[in-house]
C-alpha cells in the first residue's frame, strides 16, 4: 500500500527550557513533513541542527512546544504505535549488565510475539549484525560498534513497520557499514519506512529517496536525492581504451560546440572500494596476503 | 506491653463499626479522592502556565482519559518481562551482599548478647527480627530508589519507552521486581533467624540426682521426686518426676524441659530434653477493664504515677483501689482441664508493672489478690487469692473450677460466679500498702490454647514483608520524577514522618505541648521554653497562630496519608509470645495494598507526563 502516510508533522516545534521554565534553546522551528510508506528518508544538517530531537518528537520521547507530530495517524505521545516502530537511538542506550541475548529477549517479550517465533527471530537478528560469537557476554564488555550492532537487533525485534535510526552507521566499521546500507535497502524492497538522521552524506546519497536539510532547526532543503544531486548543466564523460588521439578529437568537439572541459581522467575507485575488496578477500583466503601492487581492484559488484 | 492498640476485627476495621469511627475504607475513597482532585487542579494549572488556557484544558483532559485507559491496558507479559529485567539488576548489583551483612549481624549478636538473660527468647526474637526488618527495609530503600534515575541516566529509558510499554507497566513491573528479591532475601533471613535463635538459645542440664526428694502420699509410698537440675546458660530449673522419673523440668527463663527416665550403663538416669517454648503464640481472651480508686468508687482510670507512663493507670496498694476486667463468652470450653486429668481451671493470666514508691525489701516480692465475682450478683465472689507479683512479666494464675467463698464455703466457678449470659469479673488489688500496680485493658487474659508459634513467626515476616512492599512502591513512585540521591532522601523523609506518625498527628491536632511549627521555631529561636504562655494578644502572636493553623491543616492532611510503620511491626508479638491476630495480618496486608494501588496511580502520571528525553 505505497503512499500511505506515516509521518506527518504540522509546524512541530521545539523549545528546551531550563528547570525554571525558561527558554533556553529553539531546537525545532516550525517543521512540515509528510513521509510516506515505503520511503527511505535522510535528515541531514550539521551537528546541533536538530535532527535528534526532530526523531525524539516523533516517537514521544519529547512534547512538542507547539504543533503536532502524528504517526501512523496517531499523535506520537500514543504508545501503542509503537507496536510498529523500531528505534536505534545516537547512542546504543542499553541495559550494560545484560548480554546479547537477555537484551533481545526483554525488549522481545515487550511485544506480542510467540516464545518461538521470538526464539527464532532473536537467533537470526544475532547472526545478521554478526554477534554470533559475543552472543553470551554482557554489553559492559561490547565495543562501540558491537554496541550499535546489538542496538540495531534490538530496534529490528518486532519486525516494525516504520524504524528510525539516529546516525546508524556512526562507530561501525566500514564492513558493518556497507551492511547497514544493503539492510536499509533490503528494508525498504519489504516496504518498510526508513527515516534515518546523518550527516556523512555518502550514506545518505547511497540510500536515501529523500532528504531534508535542517539546519539551526530551520528547514532548508527537501527533495528526492536523484534531483537534489543531478547537476543539470554538468556532462560528465568516462570512457575505457581511448588513445591519445581519440581524446583530442574529443577535445575538439567540445571546443567546437563552445563548452569547457572540465576533466578528462582515468578514473580513480575509492578508498572505500578499496578497504572492502582488501578485507573480502582475505576472508576468502585467510592467512597472509601477497601485495598485488599495481592491480586495481575489482569494481562493485 | 503488646498490644497497646486494640486490634478490630477485619470487617469492623474495613468498612467501620456502630461508633462514629469511620471505617478505613472510606477513609481510604476521601482521600484518595482528595488526592485526585488536588493532582487534578496542579496539573492544570502547570499546564496553564506552560501552554494557556485552551491547550491546558485539552491536555489535562487527554492525560486523564488516556490514563485510565491505559491503566486498564496493564499486560502482565510485559510487567513480568519488567520485572525479571528488576530481578536481574538487582543480581547484578550484588544485593546479596546484605546477606552478609546479616550474618555479621547474627556474629555480633552472638557475641554480645547473653542467653542467660532473664528471658532470652524475647530478647534473641526482638533483636533479630528489629534487625531483619531495617536490614531489610534499607536495601529495599537503595534499590527501589536507585532504579528508575539511573535509567533516565543511562538513558536506557529511552530505548524502553519506545516500546509499547505503558508508564504504569514500568512502575508496576519494578515494584514487582525488587519484592521478587526482597521476598527471597527475607525468607532467607527468616530461616536464618529461627535457626540462629534456636541453636543459640539450645541447651540442656543434667538432674541433680543427690538433691532429689522423694514425695510421698499419705500411706507412705513414693510417688515422685522433686529437685532441680544442673545450672546451664545461667538458670536452673526445679523439677517434679513420677515415679517412674518421667516429668518435666518447671518453666525457668520463659521455657521448660521435658524429663525421661531412661537406661544408662544399667542405671537409671534421667535425660532432659532441649527447651521447649522459647517460641509461642499465645492467645488471648481479652475483657473490659475499669477501676476502683482508694474509697472503692467506679472510675474510669486509674491514678497516674508519671508521665512516661501514661499507657497504664495504678491502682494503690492496701486500700480499696482495684481493676476489674469483665469477660465475656465464659463457658465450659474457656475452661482448661488440668495435664494430670484432674478437675477444669480457669487459665488466667496478668501481666503486672509494680511501681514501688518506696524499695522495701527488693527481695520479697509485692502482693496482690485476685478475686472472682459474679457480675449481677456482686454478692457471690470468692476468696482473696494472693500471688506475688513478677514485675514486667506475664504472672499465671490459675483458678480452680472448684473455690470457695470468703466464708469457706465452696462455690462453683461455672455454676455460681459466671452470670447467665457468661460474663465474669476478675478484680485484682494490690495488697502492700503504698505500693501500686499498673494495668491497661490488655494485661489480664484467659488463655486459649496456643496458636502455632510457627504460623506466628511467618506472620512476623509477613509484616516486615508488608513494609518492605511500601517501602519499595514509595522508592520506586519517587524515582519516577526525581533523581537517586533525591528520590532516596523523600522514600527516608516518608518512612521517617511514618515512624513518628504518632508525634506528627498531635503537632497537626495541636496536642503536642509547644504548639505548631513556626511556634516551636519562635520558641527555639527566643529560648522560650514550650510551656511558657505567650502573650495572646500580640498581633504577631496571632498571626503566628494563623501560619501555624495552615501548616496544622496541611500537615493533618499529609498525616492521613503517612504509612504507620510503627503500628506495622509485630515483632513484640513474637518476642513477648503472643499470637498475631488474623485480623491484623489481612488490615496489614489491605494497608499494603491500598498504597501499592495509590502509589501505582501516582507513579504512573508521573512517569507519564514527564519529558523522558529532557
Ligand atoms: N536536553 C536538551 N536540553 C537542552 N538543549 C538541548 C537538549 N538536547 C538538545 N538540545 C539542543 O538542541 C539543539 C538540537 O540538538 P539535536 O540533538 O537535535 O542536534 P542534532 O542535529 O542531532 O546534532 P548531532 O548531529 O550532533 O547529533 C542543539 O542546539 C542542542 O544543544
Ligand atoms: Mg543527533
Amino acid at each position: 500500500m505505497a503512499g500511505d502516510t506515516v509521518i506527518e508533522t504540522r509546524a512541530l516545534s521545539k523549545i528546551y527550557r531550563d528547570f525554571w521554565g525558561r527558554p533556553k534553546v529553539r531546537a525545532l522551528k516550525a517543521l512540515d513533513l509528510e513521509i510516506k510508506q515505503g520511503e527511505v528518508f535522510g535528515l541531514l544538517g550539521p551537528n546541533g541542527s536538530g535532527k535528534t530531537t526532530t526523531i525524539k518528537l516523533l516517537l514521544g520521547l519529547l512534547f512538542p512546544t507547539d504543533g503536532q507530530a502524528l504517526v501512523f495517524g496517531k499523535d506520537a505521545t500514543d504508545v501503542s504505535k509503537n507496536e510498529r516502530i523500531g528505534y536505534l537511538p545516537e547512542e546504543s542506550y542499553l541495559y550494560r549488565f545484560l548480554n546479547a541475548e537477555e537484551t533481545l529477549d526483554f525488549y522481545g517479550r515487550l511485544f506480542d510475539i510467540r516464545h518461538d517465533v521470538l526464539k527464532q527471530r532473536i537467533d537470526d537478528l544475532i547472526k545478521m549484525v554478526g554477534l554470533d560469537r559475543a552472543r553470551k557476554r554482557q554489553l559492559k564488555e561490547y565495543s562501540k560498534g558491537m554496541t550499535r550492532r546489538i542496538g540495531l537487533a534490538q530496534a529490528l525485534i518486532n519486525e516494525p513497520d516504520l524504524i528510525l535510526l539516529d546516525e546508524p552507521t556512526s562507530g561501525l566499521d566500514p564492513i558493518g557499514t556497507r551492511e547497514m546500507k544493503d539492510m536499509i535497502l533490503r528494508l525498504r524492497s519489504e516496504g518498510k519506512t526508513i527515516v534515518m538522521c546523518s550527516h556523512l552524506l555518502a550514506d545518505v546519497q547511497d540510500v536515501c529517496d529523500r532528504i531534508a536539510i535542517l539546519h539551526q532547526g530551520e528547514l532548508k532543503e527537501l527533495g528526492r536525492v536523484d534531483t537534489l544531486l543531478t547537476v543539470a548543466d554538468v556532462t560528465q564523460i568516462r570512457a575505457k581504451r581511448l588513445n591519445p588521439d581519440c581524446q583530442n578529437e574529443i577535445r575538439q568537439v567540445i571546443e567546437r560546440h563552445h563548452g569547457e572541459l572540465v576533466s578528462i581522467e582515468h578514473p580513480t575507485t575509492t578508498l572505500e572500494e578499496l578497504f572492502l575488496s582488501i578485507v573480502r578477500d582475505s576472508e576468502a583466503r585467510p592467512g597472509r596476503r601477497a601485495v598485488a601492487a599495481a592491480e586495481p581492484a575489482a569494481p562493485p559488484s | 506491653m503488646v498490644l497497646e492498640k486494640e486490634v478490630l476485627p477485619y470487617l469492623t476495621w474495613l468498612m467501620g463499626g456502630s461508633g462514629t469511627e469511620l471505617g478505613t475504607l472510606y477513609r481510604f475513597l476521601i482521600i484518595a479522592a482528595m488526592l485526585a482532585v488536588l493532582a487534578l487542579l496542579i496539573g492544570f494549572l502547570t499546564a496553564l502556565l506552560r501552554y494557556g488556557p485552551l491547550k491546558a484544558g485539552d491536555l489535562t483532559y487527554r492525560v486523564l482519559v488516556n490514563g485510565f485507559s491505559e491503566l486498564a491496558q496493564v499486560s502482565p507479559r510485559r510487567v513480568w518481562a519488567l520485572a525479571r529485567l528488576a530481578v536481574k539488576e538487582s543480581i547484578r548489583r550484588r544485593v546479596v551482599v546484605v546477606l552478609v551483612v546479616f550474618a555479621m549481624i547474627l556474629l555480633f549478636a552472638s557475641w554480645f548478647l547473653q542467653t542467660g538473660y532473664r528471658d532470652p527468647g524475647k530478647l534473641f526474637f526482638s533483636f533479630v527480627l528489629t534487625a531483619t526488618t531495617y536490614l531489610v527495609l534499607f536495601i529495599s530503600l537503595l534499590i527501589s530508589a536507585l532504579s528508575l534515575p539511573q535509567d533516565f541516566k543511562s538513558k536506557t529509558i529511552h530505548t524502553v519507552m519506545t516500546k509499547p510499554v505503558r508508564a504504569g507497566e514500568i512502575v508496576l513491573g519494578r515494584i514487582l521486581g525488587f519484592t521478587i528479591v526482597g521476598t527471597v532475601l527475607l525468607a532467607i533471613m527468616a530461616i536464618g533467624s529461627y535457626l540462629f535463635v534456636v541453636r543459640t538459645l539450645y541447651h540442656t542440664h543434667a538432674v541433680e540426682v543427690a538433691n532429689l526428694e522423694s514425695i510421698n502420699d499419705a500411706d507412705g509410698n513414693v510417688i515422685g521426686k522433686k529437685g532441680h537440675t544442673t545450672s546451664s546458660q545461667s538458670h536452673r530449673h526445679e523439677i517434679e518426676v513420677d515415679a517412674e522419673g518421667n516429668g518435666v523440668a518447671l518453666s525457668a527463663n520463659g521455657h521448660d524441659h521435658e524429663i525421661t527416665a531412661g537406661q544408662h550403663g544399667g542405671e537409671m538416669a534421667y535425660e532432659v530434653g532441649g527447651p521447649r517454648g522459647l517460641m509461642r503464640a499465645r492467645m488471648p481472651h481479652y475483657g473490659k477493664l475499669r477501676f476502683l480508686d482508694r474509697k472503692g468508687v467506679d472510675v474510669a482510670r486509674g491514678i497516674s504515677v508519671g508521665s512516661e507512663w501514661t499507657y497504664r493507670s495504678f491502682i494503690e496498694g492496701g486500700t480499696s483501689a482495684a481493676a476489674i476486667w469483665t469477660f465475656d463468652g465464659i463457658d465450659d470450653s474457656t475452661l482448661r482441664r488440668a495435664d494430670d486429668g484432674d478437675g477444669q481451671y480457669l487459665p488466667l493470666e496478668l501481666i503486672v508493672r509494680v511501681f514501688r514508691s518506696y524499695t522495701g525489701n527488693i527481695d520479697r516480692g509485692i502482693q496482690g489478690s485476685v478475686q472472682l465475682r459474679n457480675p449481677d450478683k456482686p454478692d457471690i465472689k470468692t476468696d482473696l487469692e494472693t500471688f506475688t507479683a513478677k514485675d514486667d512479666s506475664i504472672n499465671d494464675i490459675n483458678l480452680s473450677r472448684k473455690l470457695y467463698d470468703p466464708q469457706q464455703k465452696p462455690i462453683d466457678l461455672l455454676e455460681d460466679l459466671v452470670s447467665e449470659d457468661g460474663r465474669l469479673d476478675v478484680i485484682v488489688q494490690c495488697l502492700d500498702r503504698s505500693q501500686y500496680f499498673g494495668f491497661a485493658q490488655a494485661d489480664a487474659y484467659l488463655r486459649k490454647p496456643d496458636g502455632s508459634p510457627w504460623v506466628n513467626f511467618v506472620k512476623a515476616f509477613l509484616s516486615i514483608w508488608v513494609q518492605m512492599l511500601l517501602v519499595i512502591a514509595i522508592g520506586v513512585t519517587c524515582s519516577t520524577v526525581v533523581n537517586g540521591p533525591v528520590a532516596v532522601m523523600f522514600t527516608v523523609a516518608f518512612i521517617a514522618l511514618g515512624f513518628f506518625k504518632e508525634f506528627f498527628v498531635n503537632v497537626a491536632t495541636g496536642k503536642q505541648v509547644g504548639g505548631g511549627p513556626l511556634e516551636s521555631l519562635v520558641r527555639l529561636v527566643t529560648q522560650k521554653n514550650q510551656t511558657t504562655g505567650l502573650d495572646e494578644d500580640n498581633l504577631s502572636v496571632q498571626l503566628m497562630h494563623a501560619v501555624d493553623k495552615f501548616f496544622e491543616t496541611a500537615m493533618r492532611s499529609l498525616a492521613y496519608v503517612l504509612p504507620d510503620f510503627r503500628s506495622l511491626s509485630t515483632v513484640d508479638y513474637v518476642a513477648y509470645g503472643f499470637n498475631i491476630p488474623p485480623s491484623k495480618v489481612y488490615q496489614d496486608l489491605t494497608v499494603g495494598l491500598a498504597y501499592l494501588a495509590g502509589l501505582l496511580v501516582i507513579g504512573y502520571f508521573l512517569l507519564r507526563t514527564r519529558e523522558v528525553a529532557k
